[in-house]
């Protein structure tokens, strides 16, 4: 059958034409926005596809088996682009039957491995094989992209041939050659070198990553140190040295780690991950400044407006984000939000005794939290606290500063928004195996009954601590009662409990609640008793102090105070027994693992315990 | 007007048939936009009455939203959503209207004005600076959130968050569905926390936004439904309807929240909204309504089930009909099912009247109240708005689009307790204005007759008050024991003889002097009684005393007032007699009405008395002094009516003259005529000079002549005979007597003729050497009566007088030596005497005259005074 020689001319310049309008667009694409950049894609896509229609729509033939061949690449880029994955991988198919049509082999089978190995085998020296491996570039990056790495796998060897032809020998001799027959040679939309680049190192890192998380670090760690040397952009070489400090970390090398980690950030100084991962490590290595530090900058480079941060891989279709989808990298990359950042932020310099600087960390929080550039965009699950504890913390670590007023105004906040809801009476029921934490959490209400309640005890608690800081004791008897108040209308419901044990380790939130409450129990019975020491009342102090004791064992202020109680009452030698008993507690629950709130207040009368040992020896030689 | 809607068409368009995406938005001035579901916007001005513009899209509209601060409007359209400045257009709207005023402008939204991307938003919303779409994806449900610019100049708007929820299982893909053309959109709201508008001022920009999707819910509620960390962190949060029938919500500025389901109404959610406003502008009840009719209402349920604290209630019902768009205003729920146009009151008040009838509990009433929407008559309405700017209090105007593609505009009748009476006929209403108009007449009179009591209260306990005072002055006094001249309230009286009828009579006038600062008034008397001294002469036994009282008007302070009270005639009086004067207030003068003191028998008995003076007139006071002038006078006058009186008079002067005649000659008058008798008093003289002295120390001569003795007796006549006593006074008898002698001749008041002489004697035993001088005043006359009465009163004179003296360094031994044995010889004689005559038997005219006797020995022979 005989073609009018004029037609393929003309899908040619078709084609070329598209082409330029393409980059064109895309060279202009930096300052349009996303909206416009896809509907621009979208509209390249479907013009390449009708051209590709008009193409097909006659039986393949070698003469114009070159354009269609690359028209097939520019239609594939696009939909790609646009994350129409199966729309390319089915052009690339139908392309390689009528590859091999046009071979004249027949592959009966729709295994796409097979399919490619006969395609490539039978494109064998012909002028069509740079045009398949062009094509093949594309299944690569559809692979890459679906996350199939095994697909790239068994290709490795046809890959790494892929790869020395379109870099080396036939990209660069392509390219002079086309310069010569560049009217006939249909242009593409993507330069299948820079393609080739970028799915190599991306490929690299996608298998870094997955090696990572099935535990081979060492072996990633080698994949990761060959692909830095590639050709890349800079955030991609960055990617490769936090993938390695990754690896070096998941290895027990934390120094070496940190070095990977400030490479890249050498390298790439956005690269917020990095900043992210060297803070968890001075975090393990226990080097709070460090941490603090590391902290201090990842917020601020969080804070730093997006608009300045240049796409990934510049003005390219196919974007280095689009192939590195894989959720195990994901996950290695992800960084916690600024909030957050800024929450373990002031909670660190908070208990690392940078205390004002904690309080206006904590007060920038809640300034953003209420600012109305807020918005609920993290779908990702907070390690922000609660609300409430938010609140709660921050007034703590205000009255850490001797700012007991302004403690006691977020304490009030607290108050007036939780108490309205609390019941009359609340029952905690004992952990059940699995179930009990996320049914209630989950429930359509929204809140706990019982969270609310310890939340409201809690901001009393606190309260009653800012009335003892300021030395006003009936007022803080007053709080320190409401807390009890408040805490007695739990109704513990189980069958065998001992409260002598609040396992520290149960993660059940039962038990976090259980804990919290005896602890907040025994806090504010002790903090009672104290105040009611401080008034003279001396047998109200002892009965509130041994009560305490009761509820929280482990509290060692309770126990000096009883002490003291007890002497003043001129039960010395019981006094003396107390004081030892005491000071033989060693076990110091892990005061990190407790919400600020519930901590020992820092303020207040305090017992020597040199004075108190003093004390006995006097009581020993009377 | 009778309990029915009033119906105004404004403007028809161009439409017809039934479509889901009809919306009205209000709030730009006095424009309203109306979207029908073509591609066209309608622009009405309801300052012009009629559509200004049309807006026509590129596509269909599924929704529309705006900007109130910044003109701006977004329309969702299937192809993307357009960003309109309303002001722009409006304004170049006007400009290219002035001379083509006919027919609407007609503008074309172009591509530019594309700000959002996505195919077939069903729903947007605006919250302050962020624009919200919802669609449908495949199979989900996807809420994107977007950043409007904050120039109006610039088109970006950028992403940056996005929530997916699940399409669930279509519910009600019923034939039902199918045959109602179009897919029912969404709904999109926003809710605020009560609490915080009122604090925050950053949410300036999201009030401003036009209120119709917007609500702000009471803060108990809001925590219930959407947690407390949704309300500490101030953030406002989306409530969506999705045509499944799920109500979903977000809180927007809360970190890490998610698309939730609130609520199922398992039919498509046609409406969500807030109602029932208390004071605060806090909406109580948050209201879903489907497309069947199901409608569940969101409350409070302050004492819920689960130990005593609040708790979300939801209460489920259903309303007749289906619901093709609904509104709400403060306190009721509007909705078309295409019939009719229903109201649903959710009042608090409607509730708790309800509940109260039937004594059920609120959530069941609440499903009761569901049950009964009272209509409103008007049908086939297709979307409802009410406009932001309400009109006058209690009249609620909706805006309407109906099936027939008109803009109605729906006036409700204001309140129900309007609506009650306005059912009254026309001639009732002027029956019930009647019985108003008497009703205000009888309350009126009530209220005047109420004014002139407490009037007349107020003045009777004034009275009383005076009265009270005046008594504890007049009380005072008593006790205090003032001079007569320093009370405050005194009365003095004057004698004075006046002719009246040929026949002399004396009267007494009495002064009354109101020195307090009171007003004597109604209420108050004067009363005087007089009596004689003594009762014994009555023969009757009874007394003869007489009343005279005087009541007041208006005696004000610094007053005086004067009355007259005849005493007696000539003769038949019985003198001295006491004149007692007292100030009386009675109770019943006070009330002053007959009936009260009718009615009150008791009370006429009842009246303070407050006895202000008791005084003596006795003889000398009723003397009637015969002067040489007077006698004349009287006898030149007297003959012409010539009765025994002026016969006996005239004797009677002659008599006197001739006595005085011979008595001025005789040292001692010692016999007088048998039927004369004559009673004298001796004073000392040296005492009444002293006690005179005083009185003319004044005169500076007056020493000289009470040097000589004929001058100190005539002093002492004189002052015996004008001194007023006590606040009595001989008043003047026309022109002054001129005592030329120390002898006066009068007439008693029994017209008696009598002498009083005052003259200077020696009383001593003739063998002593040291005589006391003495003034001797004698009394004579023919009548007994008279000499007793004067003698009496002389004594008295002298006795006051005597009282006022002071004392005075005389040699009183001798006089008390001479005068005890004078004493005691005549007593010694006198006791014989009457011992004789009541020892022998003698006849009672014998005992009389020997009685008589002495006792004349016992007034010629006084003791002398000293």
């Amino acid at each position: 059958m005989y073609q009018p020689p004029s037609l393929p001319e003309k899908w040619s310049q078709e084609n070329n034409e598209l082409v330029n309008k393409c980059k064109q667009q895309e060279a202009a694409g930096g300052a349009v926005s996303r909206d416009h950049r896809q509907s621009s894609l979208r509209w390249c896509s479907s013009e390449f596809h009708k051209l590709l229609r008009k193409i097909q729509g006659i039986p393949p033939h070698v003469d114009h088996s070159q354009l269609e061949l690359a028209v097939v690449y520019n239609t594939c880029v696009c939909f790609t682009a646009q994350s129409q994955f199966s729309e390319a991988e089915l052009l690339l198919k139908e392309a390689t039957e009528r590859v091999l049509q046009v071979t004249g082999n027949n592959a009966d089978t729709s295994d796409p491995l097979v399919l490619w190995r006969a395609g490539l085998k039978s494109a064998g020296n012909t002028a069509l094989h740079p045009h398949v491996l062009y094509l093949l570039c594309l299944q690569w990056a559809l692979w890459l992209a679906k996350c199939q790495l095994e697909n790239i796998g068994e290709l490795q060897e046809q890959m790494s041939s892929l790869c020395e032809i379109v870099c080396d020998g036939v990209g660069d001799g392509s390219l002079s050659e086309a310069k010569g027959r560049l009217s006939k040679s249909p242009l593409l939309v993507m330069e299948p070198k820079r393609l080739t680049e970028l799915l190599q190192i991306c490929t690299s890192i996608a298998q870094g990553a997955e090696k990572l998380n099935e535990g081979r670090s060492s072996e990633a760690l080698s994949v990761l140190q060959a692909a830095s040397a590639l050709p890349a952009t800079r955030a991609l070489v960055a990617y490769t040295h936090l993938l390695s400090g990754s690896c070096l970390a998941h290895m027990n090398r934390p120094q070496m780690a940190l070095q990977c980690y400030k490479r890249a950030l050498e390298t790439d100084s956005r690269c917020v991950c990095a900043l992210y991962r060297s803070m968890l490590i001075y975090r393990q290595l226990g080097n709070t400044q460090a941490e603090i530090q590391a902290l201090r900058l990842l917020h601020s480079t969080l804070m730093l407006p997006p608009a300045t941060e240049p796409v990934l891989g510049g003005i390219q279709p196919l974007s280095p984000s689009l192939l590195l989808s894989s959720q195990s990298l994901s996950r290695l990359l992800s960084v916690p939000s600024a909030l957050s950042v800024l929450y373990s932020l002031a909670l660190k310099c908070v208990l690392s005794g940078r205390v004002t600087e904690g309080v206006e960390h904590y007060l920038d929080l809640l300034a953003a939290l209420h600012s109305e550039d807020q918005h609920a965009v993290d779908a990702e699950v907070s390690v922000l606290p609660r609300m409430p504890e938010l609140y709660l913390e921050a007034g703590t670590a205000l009255l850490f500063t001797r700012r007991p007023a302004d403690c006691m105004a977020f304490c009030n906040e607290v108050i007036s928004t939780t108490l309205e809801l609390v019941p009359e009476k609340v029952v905690l029921e004992e952990p059940e195996e699995g179930i009990g934490g996320d049914a209630r959490g989950l429930s359509v209400e929204g809140e706990d009954k019982v969270a609310m309640l310890l939340w409201a005890a809690a901001a009393y608690l606190v309260q009653g601590h800012c009335h003892a800081h300021l030395k006003d004791w009936k007022q803080a008897v007053t709080h320190y009662t409401r807390c009890i108040n408040l805490l007695v209308k739990v109704h513990l419901k189980n069958r065998d409990f001992q409260p002598q044990i609040p396992a520290a380790d149960v993660n059940v939130k039962h038990g976090k609640d259980l804990c919290t409450l005896q602890r907040m129990k025994g806090l504010s019975l002790a903090w009672r008793g104290i105040s009611f020491t401080q008034m003279d009342q001396l047998r109200e102090a002892l009965r509130d102090l041994q009560l305490s004791l009761q509820a929280f064992p482990d509290y060692t202020g309770a126990g000096l105070w009883c002490g003291e109680v007890l002497w003043r009452l001129g039960r010395k030698h019981e006094a003396a027994a107390c004081w030892e008993k005491t000071w033989s507690l060693t076990t110091q629950t892990s005061v990190e693992k407790l919400p600020l709130y519930l901590q020992d207040p820092q303020s207040g009368p305090l017992l020597d315990s040199v004075e108190l040992r003093f004390r006995i020896q006097e009581l020993g030689l009377t | 007007m009778e309990g029915r809607c009033a119906v105004e068409t404004w403007a028809q368009f161009g439409f017809s048939g039934r479509s889901y995406k009809v919306k009205i938005l209000c709030g730009f001035g006095t424009d309203v936009l109306i979207c029908t579901g073509t591609e066209e916007i309608y622009v009405f001005s309801k300052r012009e009455r009629k559509i200004t513009t049309v807006l026509l899209l590129p596509a269909a509209v599924n929704d529309l939203v705006g900007n109130q601060d910044k003109q701006l409007i977004y329309v969702a359209c299937r192809s993307g959503v357009y960003r309109v400045n309303l002001q722009f257009l409006l304004h170049r709207d006007q400009s290219s209207q002035a001379d083509a005023s006919s027919s609407p402008a007609e503008l074309k939204i172009s591509q530019e004005c594309l700000v959002v991307g996505a195919d077939e938003v069903s729903s947007l919303l605006l919250v302050g600076s962020v624009l919200l779409t919802l669609c449908q994806r495949d199979a989900s449900w996807l809420l994107t959130l977007y950043k409007t610019p904050k120039q109006t100049a610039s088109t970006s708007h950028k992403e940056f968050g996005s929530f997916h929820l699940p399409v669930a299982s279509a519910v009600d893909c019923g034939a039902a569905e199918s045959n109602r053309g179009p897919r029912k959109g969404s709904v999109l709201i926003c809710i605020h926390s009560g609490d915080v508008e009122a604090s925050s001022s950053s949410n300036a920009s999201a009030e401003s936004t036009v209120a119709q999707d917007h609500f702000h819910l009471e803060p108990l509620l809001f925590k219930l439904l959407f947690g407390v960390e949704a309300a500490l962190a101030k953030s406002p949060v989306i409530l969506c309807g999705l045509p499944d029938g799920r109500l979903c919500f977000l809180p927007l500025r809360l970190p890490g929240s998610r698309l939730r389901v609130l609520h199922s109404l398992e039919q498509p959610v046609c409406f969500v909204g807030a109602s029932v406003v208390t004071e605060t502008g806090h909406a109580q009840c948050l209201v879903a309504a489907g497309e069947q009719g199901r409608v569940a209402l969101i409350k409070t349920d302050k004492a819920g089930s689960e130990g005593g604290s609040a708790v979300a209630a939801f209460t489920e019902g259903c309303v007749p009909g289906p619901v093709w768009c609904g509104c709400m205003d403060k306190s009721c729920f509007y909705y078309s099912t295409g019939a009719d146009l229903l109201r649903l009151d959710l009042s608090e008040g409607s509730f708790a009247r309800e509940s109260k009838e039937r004594g059920e509990e609120t959530s069941g009433t609440t499903a009761a109240a569901l049950q009964s929407p009272s209509s409103l008559n008007v049908c086939r309405v297709i979307a409802l708005a009410e406009p932001a700017c309400s009109t006058a209090a209690g009249d609620v105007q909706l805006l309407g689009v109906s099936a027939r593609g008109q803009l109605q505009r729906i006036c409700l009748p204001a309140g129900r307790v309007d609506e009650g009476s306005s059912k009254l006929p026309s001639t009732q209403v002027s029956r019930s204005v009647r019985d108003l108009l008497s009703a205000i007449g009888d309350v009126c009179e009530r209220a005047s007759v109420l004014k002139t009591v407490i009037k007349s209260k107020n003045q009777f306990l004034r009275l009383l008050n005076h009265a009270v005072s005046v008594s504890f002055l007049l009380m005072a006094d008593t006790t205090t024991d003032l001079p007569i001249k320093e009370k405050p309230i005194r009365c003095h009286f004057e004698t004075s003889w006046s002719r009246l009828l040929q026949k002399d009579s004396l009267s007494l006038v009495c002064f009354l002097h109101n020195s307090s600062p009171f007003v004597l008034e109604r209420g108050w008397t004067l009363s005087i009684t007089v009596s004689p001294l003594s009762y014994s002469s009555s023969p009757a036994g009874e007394s003869s005393s007489t009343n005279f009282s005087f009541p007041f008007h208006d005696l004000r302070p610094g007053q005086t007032f004067e009355a007259s009270l005849p005493i007696a005639a000539a003769g038949d009086a019985s003198f001295p007699m006491t004149v007692s004067c007292s100030l009386i207030f009675s109770l019943s003068s006070l009330l002053g009405e007959e009936e009260v003191a009718a009615s009150f028998a008791g009370l006429q008995s009842s009246c303070i008395s407050l006895p202000l003076s008791t005084l003596t007139v006795d003889w000398l006071h009723a003397l009637q002094l015969n002067s040489p002038t007077a006698t004349h006078k009287m006898a030149t006058v007297q003959p012409s009516s010539a009765a025994a009186d002026s016969i006996q008079t005239f004797l009677s002067s002659r008599q006197l003259r001739c006595s005085g005649r011979t008595n001025r000659g005789g040292e001692s008058a010692a016999k007088p005529e048998p039927e004369k008798y004559s009673a004298s008093v001796w004073v000392s003289s040296e005492i009444v000079r002293d006690t005179l002295k005083p009185k003319k120390s004044s005169n500076l001569d007056a020493k000289e002549s009470i040097r000589d003795p004929e001058d100190l007796c005539l002093s002492l006549l004189e002052r015996l005979l004008s001194e007023d006593t006590e606040g009595v006074k001989m008043g003047c008898q026309g022109d002054k007597i001129a005592l030329s002698t120390s002898v006066a001749h009068a007439r008693g008041p029994n017209g008696a003729a009598m002498k009083l002489t005052v003259k200077e004697i020696n009383v001593g035993e003739e063998e002593s050497t040291d005589k006391e001088a003495t003034i001797e005043v004698q009394i004579e006359s023919s009548s007994l009566a008279a000499v007793c009465g004067l003698h009496h009163a002389v004594l008295r004179r002298i006795q006051t007088l005597l009282q006022s003296a002071t004392e005075k360094a005389a040699s009183i031994k001798n006089v008390q030596i001479l005068g005890l044995r004078r004493a005691l010889q005549q007593a010694e004689i006198q006791q014989s005497q009457i011992s004789g005559a009541f020892g022998e038997v003698v006849s009672t005219v014998q005992r009389d005259r020997l009685l008589l006797s002495v006792y004349q020995e016992l007034r010629r022979n006084p003791l002398l005074i000293v």
